[in-house]
C-alpha cells in the first residue's frame, strides 16, 4: 500500500433552502439516490485500487446537506463503510452545511458519521446570504441560534466567510471580533469571492479592490497573530501559512496547491464528475464524464479534454505568466483555475488575486519571523536557506 | 582491498534491458520508458538499486504511479526549455518516491531549478565547463540557493560544496557530482563498462584510475595550473575537462561566493550557540 491520499467533493443534492446571492451554483431538486451512490462508490474504491491509494476523505457539499433526511445518510454511512472495508481503504467523511436545517436529530449522525464536527458559512456584515424573498439579518438570526445550539450539544462549528465590499470598509479588528470573540468561532478561514455562474448585480462588483482586500487580509493576519495565534484560534488561510513559513509544512489550500488535479474531484448527484464544487455546478462543459455511465472513474479522468487542460495549467503558466519570476512561486504555482476561467475567461490566465496573495505572503512571512522569537524575517541575516539544510541534515 | 570489494564499492548506471546481467552490485537503472524499469526489475531486484533514472520526461507514468516502493526516482532534463512544464506531470510520485532533477547546465537552466526546487524536488547541476553567459546565471542561481528562504531542496553541486566550506571536510567535485570513476561506472546499452557523468561512453584504455592519474599529473599536479588554487582541495581539477585551457576565474568567484556563505554561517551558529548572549544551549 502505498501513503497515497485522494479526495471527493460528493454533492448528494443541488438543493438547497439559502438563495445567497453570489452563490456560484445552479440549483435543482435533484438528489443523489442510494442506489446510485452505491455505484459510485463501488467505481470510487476500483480507482483506488487501481492507483494504490489507501485513504479517501468525502467532502460532503451541496447545495445544502441538510436538505436531505439525517436517515438517508445513516444509509450512506453503511454503504460507504461496507464498500471500503471490503476493499480494505480509509474512509473519513466531512460535513459542510448552511446550519439552516439543523436540529437536534442530526447529532448522532455528526457524531458517528462526521467526527462531531461541521464546516458552515457566515460573513460578516451578512449582506448576501439569505433565504428565498428573505433578509440576510433572518438567514443570520436563525444561523446564529442553530450555531449555539449545536455548539452546545458538543459539535465543533468551524465556519468559511466570503468578505465584501462593507467588510473591507469595517476593518479587519471589527471582523475579527465579531467571529472570535462575539461568537467564540474558533476556527474560521477567509476565501476570496468569484464571479462563478450567471451573472447579477452582487457578481458584477467582483473581484473586490485587490489593494483594499490585501490591506484587509495582512490586518487581519495581524490581528490574529496578536490575539488568537497560539491561544486556540485558528484562522485560514493564515494557520497553514504561518505553518508552512515556520516549519515548511505545505499543507495549503486547494488554490495554492501545485496542482488540484492531482488531489480530488467533485461528483454531483447525478454522477458528473468535475475538478471542484465550483465547477460542477456552473461550467457543464469542463465536467470530465458521468461516473454512473458505463465508464470507468479511471478512464474518466485520464480521457477527458477538460481535465487535461487542467491537468496542464501550470505548466502553461509557467511558460506564459510571470510565476517562475516570483519568489513565492512554491506555494502558489498561478493559484485558482476556476477564478482565473471566470474572471479573465481564461483557464490559462494566472489567478487574477495575484497581487493579494503576494501581499498575504509578505505579511505572512514576516509575522511567522517575529512570532518566532526573531527581530527580522529570518533567525539568520542572509544564508537561510543553509542553515535550514544543516539543520536538518544534522537531524538526520 | 580485494578486487571483488572493489567491485562491490562501485555502483553501476545500467540500462533497464541489463538489469539481469548486473545480479547483486549496486546499481543505477536507467530507461527512457518508466514502464521498461518496472517490467525488468523484480521484488528480488530492488536491492543495491541507488535510484531509477529516467531519461525522457514524456513517457507514461502509470507503471510507476503503481509501484509499490520507495526507491528514488532521478528526471533527466535534456531540452530545459521543452521539459520545464513536464516538472508538474511528477509531483504525485513524490507521496512515495524522494525525487532529483538532473539540469544541465545549458542557458535557461536557472528556470528549471526554481521550477524544481518550488516543487520539492532536488537538484543536480550537470557540465563541466560553463562559459562567461553561463557563469552568471549559475551565480544568479547560486544567490537564489543560499538566500532565497523558501528553498527547501539541494541545489548539488552548490549544496554538497556549502556543506563541505561548513563542515571544512575534503569531499571533491569529482565525488560531489558522481563522476569519480572508482566510485561509479557506466555502461553503455551494449555493456561496455566506462567513465560515469560527463565522461559516459568514454573508452578506458586498461585501468580506470589511470583516467584519474592523468588529471593528479596534468593541471592539478605540482607544476600544473591548478597548483597553489585556493579551491583545489574541493576541485582537483573538475572544471580542466575536457579543455586544460579553461579559465577558472569564473568558476572560483563562484565558489568564493559559497565559501563566504558558509564562513558567515559558522560565525553566526557559533554566536548563536555561545553562552551568555541568549543563544541556545
Amino acid at each position: 500500500m502505498t501513503r497515497s491520499h485522494f479526495s471527493i467533493i460528493l454533492l448528494p443534492t443541488l438543493g438547497c433552502n439559502a438563495d445567497c446571492e453570489y452563490c456560484f451554483e445552479n440549483k435543482t431538486d435533484r438528489h443523489l439516490t442510494l442506489d446510485h451512490l452505491a455505484v459510485l462508490i463501488d467505481k470510487v474504491m476500483d480507482f483506488l485500487e487501481r492507483k494504490h491509494i489507501g485513504r479517501l476523505s468525502i467532502y460532503w457539499q451541496g447545495g445544502e446537506v441538510m436538505t436531505l433526511p439525517p436517515e438517508w445518510f445513516e444509509q450512506a454511512d453503511i454503504i460507504i463503510r461496507r464498500s471500503a472495508e471490503a476493499r480494505k481503504k480509509e474512509v473519513v467523511n466531512y460535513l459542510q452545511s448552511n446550519m439552516i436545517g439543523y436540529s437536534v436529530k442530526w447529532n448522532r449522525l455528526i457524531s458517528e458519521m462526521f467526527g462531531n464536527s461541521v464546516g458552515s458559512s457566515m460573513d460578516f456584515p451578512n449582506l448576501h446570504r439569505r433565504f428565498k424573498g428573505g433578509a440576510p439579518h433572518q438567514f443570520e438570526t436563525l444561523w446564529v441560534q442553530n450555531v449555539r445550539e449545536a455548539r452546545e450539544a458538543g459539535i465543533k462549528i468551524s465556519v468559511i466567510a466570503i468578505p465584501n465590499k462593507k467588510t473591507l470598509q469595517m476593518g479587519a479588528e471589527r471582523f475579527y471580533s465579531h467571529f472570535a470573540d462575539d461568537l467564540r468561532i474558533t476556527e474560521f478561514q477567509v476565501n476570496t469571492p468569484f464571479p462563478g455562474g450567471s451573472s447579477n448585480r452582487v457578481k458584477d462588483g467582483y473581484p473586490l479592490d485587490a489593494e483594499r482586500l490585501g490591506r484587509f487580509l495582512t490586518d487581519l493576519a495581524t490581528i490574529w497573530i496578536d490575539r488568537g495565534f497560539g491561544k486556540g484560534v485558528h484562522v485560514g488561510p493564515f494557520d497553514r501559512l504561518m505553518e508552512y513559513f515556520v516549519h515548511g509544512h505545505k499543507n495549503l489550500l486547494c488554490i495554492w496547491r501545485d496542482n488540484c488535479v492531482n488531489d480530488f474531484i467533485c461528483i454531483d448527484p447525478q454522477g458528473y464528475v468535475s475538478q471542484c464544487d465550483c465547477w460542477a455546478a456552473s461550467y457543464p462543459t469542463f465536467r470530465f464524464g458521468n461516473i454512473l455511465g458505463r465508464d470507468s472513474l479511471c478512464n474518466i479522468l485520464e480521457k477527458n479534454e477538460a481535465r487535461r487542460q487542467l491537468q496542464e495549467r501550470p505548466g502553461v503558466l509557467i511558460q506564459r505568466e510571470d510565476c517562475i519570476e516570483c519568489r513565492y512561486l512554491g506555494i502558489c504555482h498561478g493559484g485558482c483555475p476556476v477564478r482565473a476561467h471566470t474572471m479573465q475567461g481564461n483557464l490559462n490566465r494566472k489567478d487574477p488575486y495575484c497581487s493579494v496573495y503576494l501581499a498575504l505572503f509578505d505579511r505572512m512571512k514576516e509575522l511567522a519571523g517575529m512570532a518566532n522569537g526573531q527581530s527580522g524575517p529570518f533567525p539568520l541575516r542572509s544564508v537561510s536557506v543553509g542553515k535550514n539544510q544543516l539543520y536538518s541534515n544534522e537531524r538526520r | 582491498m580485494t578486487m571483488e570489494d572493489g567491485m562491490n564499492a562501485i555502483t553501476y548506471n545500467i540500462p533497464a534491458s541489463l538489469i539481469a546481467d548486473f545480479g547483486e552490485r549496486k546499481r543505477i537503472v536507467r530507461a527512457h520508458d518508466p514502464a521498461e524499469i518496472v517490467e525488468n526489475l523484480a521484488d528480488e531486484d530492488l536491492e543495491g538499486i541507488s535510484f531509477i533514472k529516467l531519461l525522457s520526461l514524456n513517457g507514461k507514468l502509470d507503471s510507476l504511479m503503481g509501484w509499490r516502493n520507495a526507491i528514488p526516482i532521478e528526471l533527466v532534463v535534456s531540452d530545459t526549455h521543452r521539459d520545464l512544464p513536464l516538472l508538474y506531470r511528477y509531483t504525485p510520485l513524490l507521496t512515495d518516491h524522494p525525487i532529483r532533477v538532473l539540469v544541465p547546465l545549458v542557458p535557461g537552466f536557472g528556470n528549471v531549478v526554481k521550477l524544481a526546487v518550488s516543487l520539492n524536488f532536488a537538484v543536480k547541476l550537470e557540465g563541466g565547463q560553463p562559459d562567461e553567459s553561463l557563469l552568471d546565471e549559475m551565480q544568479r542561481i547560486a544567490l537564489f540557493y543560499l538566500h532565497q528562504p523558501l528553498v527547501a531542496e539541494p541545489i548539488d553541486f552548490f549544496h554538497s560544496l556549502f556543506l563541505a566550506f561548513y563542515h571544512r571536510t575534503s569531499i571533491t567535485l569529482w565525488t560531489i557530482q558522481e563522476e569519480d570513476s572508482s566510485l561509479v561506472r557506466y555502461i553503455t546499452d551494449e555493456g561496455e563498462e566506462t567513465m560515469p557523468g560527463r565522461f559516459a561512453g568514454m573508452k578506458v584504455n586498461e585501468n580506470f584510475s589511470t583516467f584519474m592519474l592523468e588529471i593528479q599529473q596534468g593541471p592539478v599536479g605540482e607544476k600544473g595550473k591548478c597548483a597553489g588554487c585556493e579551491f583545489l582541495m574541493h576541485c582537483q581539477g573538475y572544471f580542466k575537462w575536457p579543455r586544460r585551457e579553461y579559465r577558472c576565474d569564473g568558476v572560483k568567484t563562484l565558489m568564493h561566493t559559497l565559501r563566504s556563505a558558509a564562513e558567515e554561517l559558522r560565525t553566526d551558529i557559533a554566536s548563536f550557540h555561545s553562552p551568555g548572549e541568549g543563544g541556545r544551549t
